[in-house]
């Protein structure tokens, strides 16, 4: 409201449809004749269940808990046990997600890596190949294998320590990858086989496989080119979370991704980061069903993905069935992500550090989703991936200090039993009794 | 040269057994009875010459960088896909995503290619003495795909750098793919690289190099643009 208006006491009253957001929408689009497309992921007030829903119930005379500082509470988080000769052995449950090199700057790549592997975590290549840093960096660096296929290198397959095959993602389940011409340098399209500069979009399918039983075998040539020594991983975007589980169990993963619809993004069309997909506590609850339903639950391993924020996140993702955690905006945000830094340069891009969402621009403030050099250099490598190392500690301590009040040795010993729901549809989701009733609704 | 016959044993078994010949110095392997499996020689990195006797089934050669594969049958989906280099050969036709990803290397295909032929191409050359199915040459980034017999629906759509030529019919052009007048240094790769591919007989009977039609990227969908409406509705 204008100075003036309140000066008189007068108040506007918006229409419940047409609100400023949606006539600035409309008219935009009017204006340039093309849908939006941004970053960063879903911007809608979350009015669906959500892991705040959930409480933990920590131990009083029912159960006993742990002594904080005396007694151990594992963190260690094995992978891909299934098959695979040589499972990922890590440290904390807590993992890098891929995020490409094109939509992430070198800087931003290497920091992730180090900072990862400092503290026994691992970190995911993306969209555009491993970069050589990246492997130098990374002490577990897991491969994606995308529909797109770019920078495919089969010498940089077999150097890794884990294969993802990625069918979707979170933030646009069903379609494919973007990365506009902004951020389509020499060497960006030089590493993707692309012409300088063009508005890069990915297929949404791949190229050489269509349903899950292709993908069985899609997943043993994956073994072949790999000596059937690592784990393969099979990712997806959050929709019919229970047949899509149980389908990929079937076709052989020794790992199931699932990102939920709050999934982060470098770039993507906005409606698809609002309206598509179930978000993430829903995609847990779905996925573990689906695993306890064809009777490998325990034997595939559970990575949850989307709008992980901290520790209390993570576990109760953890507590309802993941055996592990990606992380992606929430690592951005710890290399500097909307820090009040370069003030100017937010305001440029028409933001204010706290509210940005422009990394589709590639003129990122803080250097890290950015290839334009000057920008790059903001981010200081080391700092940078002291930061990660920092956040990713700090985030499985809060694990396990959750762990230890439930009375678990175990962080992976966290169970739905430790929680009670705080909303009826919190409840009925997850199978929790609502606080205050010990009923659980919707059964 | 090597043998491995592929008679009551597993794709594991006999990857690892041609591997084995490799590391022993084997420089032509000759595999028998390969019975249609799938991921038969997959991710082999030296130039060794394998020859499959028979058809054989998804991904045969998939993977790979450097060595020559010839395939006496048929071969199933994703023939050679993401291969880095090398050179591949079938004698018979080949099914779905034939060359897919293909960052270098030549895949000729003696009869048809079934859909999808060369999606996603970053490099290379995929040669076809048949015809070619649907949406061939989707999203092609770099590289050369050449269909001497007639082509699918959607041709070429939604192409980068990717350069086609056809010796017959297109049933229909993928959005935004464009015919140009081959130049005459297209007609001589076209030649040459026909006599140095197909058999004297085969080439006989495909076009001359002049005759193929050449089919780019019209470059509209490469940016994001309001006045290319009409191409990105048909393309999204
Ligand atoms: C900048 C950025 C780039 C991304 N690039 C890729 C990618 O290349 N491949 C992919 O599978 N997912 C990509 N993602 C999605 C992440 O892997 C992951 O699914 C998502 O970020 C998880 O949600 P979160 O960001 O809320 O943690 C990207 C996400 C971001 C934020
Ligand atoms: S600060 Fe950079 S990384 Fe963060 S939202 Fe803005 S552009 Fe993206």
């Amino acid at each position: 409201m204008s100075d003036e208006l309140q000066r008189q006491g007068r108040t506007l009253q918006p229409s419940g449809i047409f609100q400023p957001a949606v006539i600035e929408d409309i008219q935009t689009k009017a204006e340039t004749g093309l849908y939006r497309i941004r970053g960063f992921g879903t911007l809608r007030q979350r009015r669906w269940a959500t892991f705040d829903d959930l409480t933990f119930l920590p131990c009083s005379l029912t159960r006993i808990p742990l002594e904080g500082y005396r007694e151990k509470c594992s963190t260690a988080t094995v992978l891909g046990k299934r098959h695979a000769s040589k499972p990922i052995r890590l440290d904390i449950p807590v993992m890098i997600t891929g995020m490409s090199w094109g939509a992430l700057s070198y800087n931003a790549k290497v920091a992730l890596a180090r900072g990862a592997s400092a503290v026994g975590s691992s970190n995911t290549t993306g969209d555009g190949g491993m970069l050589q840093a990246e492997r130098e960096n990374s002490k577990t660096l897991i491969y994606e294998v995308l529909p797109s296929r770019y920078g495919i290198n089969v010498h940089d397959m077999r150097r890794a320590d884990a294969i993802e095959l990625t069918i979707g993602q979170g933030a646009k389940p069903g379609t494919g990858g973007l990365l506009l011409g902004s951020k389509v340098s020499d060497t960006i399209a030089r590493q993707r086989d692309l012409p300088v500069g063009v508005d890069q979009r990915s297929p949404a399918r791949h190229p050489d496989f269509l349903g899950p039983d292709d993908m069985i075998i899609k997943i043993e040539e994956l073994r072949e080119a790999t000596d059937y020594q690592v784990p393969i991983f099979v990712k997806m975007g959050a929709s019919r979370v229970f047949d899509d589980v149980k389908l990929a169990a079937k076709a052989g993963a020794d790992v199931i991704v699932v990102d939920g619809m709050e999934g982060g993004t470098g770039a993507s069309p906005a409606i698809l980061q609002e309206h598509t997909g179930i978000p993430t506590l829903a995609a847990v609850c779905e996925a573990r069903a689906a695993l306890e339903d064809c009777g490998l639950y325990g034997e595939v391993q559970l990575i949850i993905a989307g709008g992980i924020r901290d520790g209390v996140d993570a576990a109760k993702a953890m507590a309802l069935g993941a055996d592990a955690v990606y992380i992606g905006t929430a690592a951005l945000i710890a290399l500097n992500c909307n820090k009040a830094l370069y003030v100017d340069d937010y305001q440029k891009l028409g933001t204010e550090p706290g509210f940005c969402h422009h990394c589709h621009t590639g003129r990122c403030p803080v250097g890290v989703t950015t290839q334009d050099p000057e920008l790059m250099q903001r981010l200081d490598i080391d700092q940078a991936a002291e930061r990660i190392a920092s956040f990713l500690r700090v985030m499985t301590l809060e694990v396990q200090m959750l762990a230890r009040a439930c009375g678990k040795s175990d962080v992976h010993d966290l169970e739905p039993e430790d929680m009670a729901a705080l909303s009826l549809e919190a409840s009925a989701i997850c199978g929790i009794p609502l606080s205050g009733t010990r009923k659980i609704f919707g059964i | 040269m090597g043998e491995v016959n592929c008679e009551g044993r597993s794709t594991q078994e006999i990857n690892a057994e041609i591997k084995q010949q490799i590391k022993k110095g084997a420089t032509e392997i000759l595999v028998r009875n390969p019975g249609a499996r799938h991921n038969l020689g997959v991710a082999i990195l030296e130039r060794v010459t394998i020859r499959l006797d028979g058809s054989v089934g998804y991904y045969c050669g998939g993977l790979i960088d450097g060595p020559n594969f010839e395939i006496a049958g048929s071969a199933g989906w994703g023939l050679a896909e993401s291969m880095m280099n090398g050179q591949v050969v079938v004698r018979g036709s080949a099914g779905n995503g034939a060359a897919a990803a293909i960052r270098g290397g030549t895949v000729v295909i003696q009869q048809d290619a079934a859909a999808r032929l060369g999606v996603s191409m970053k490099g290379g050359t995929v040669l076809v003495a048949g015809n070619c199915g649907y949406m061939a040459g989707f999203m092609g980034q770099k590289g050369t795909i050449i269909v001497c017999g007639n082509a699918g629906e959607a041709f070429a759509d939604s192409m980068y750098e990717t350069v086609c030529f056809v010796g017959g019919r297109i049933s229909e052009l993928g959005t935004d793919a464009v015919v140009e007048q081959p130049s005459g240094s297209d007609a001589e790769f076209l030649d040459s690289t026909l006599a140095h591919h197909l058999p004297p007989d085969l080439r006989k009977s495909k076009p001359a190099g002049r005759d193929f039609k050449k089919i780019v990227s019209g470059r509209k969908l490469w940016n994001f643009d309001k006045r290319e409406w009409k191409t990105w509705q048909e393309a999204l």
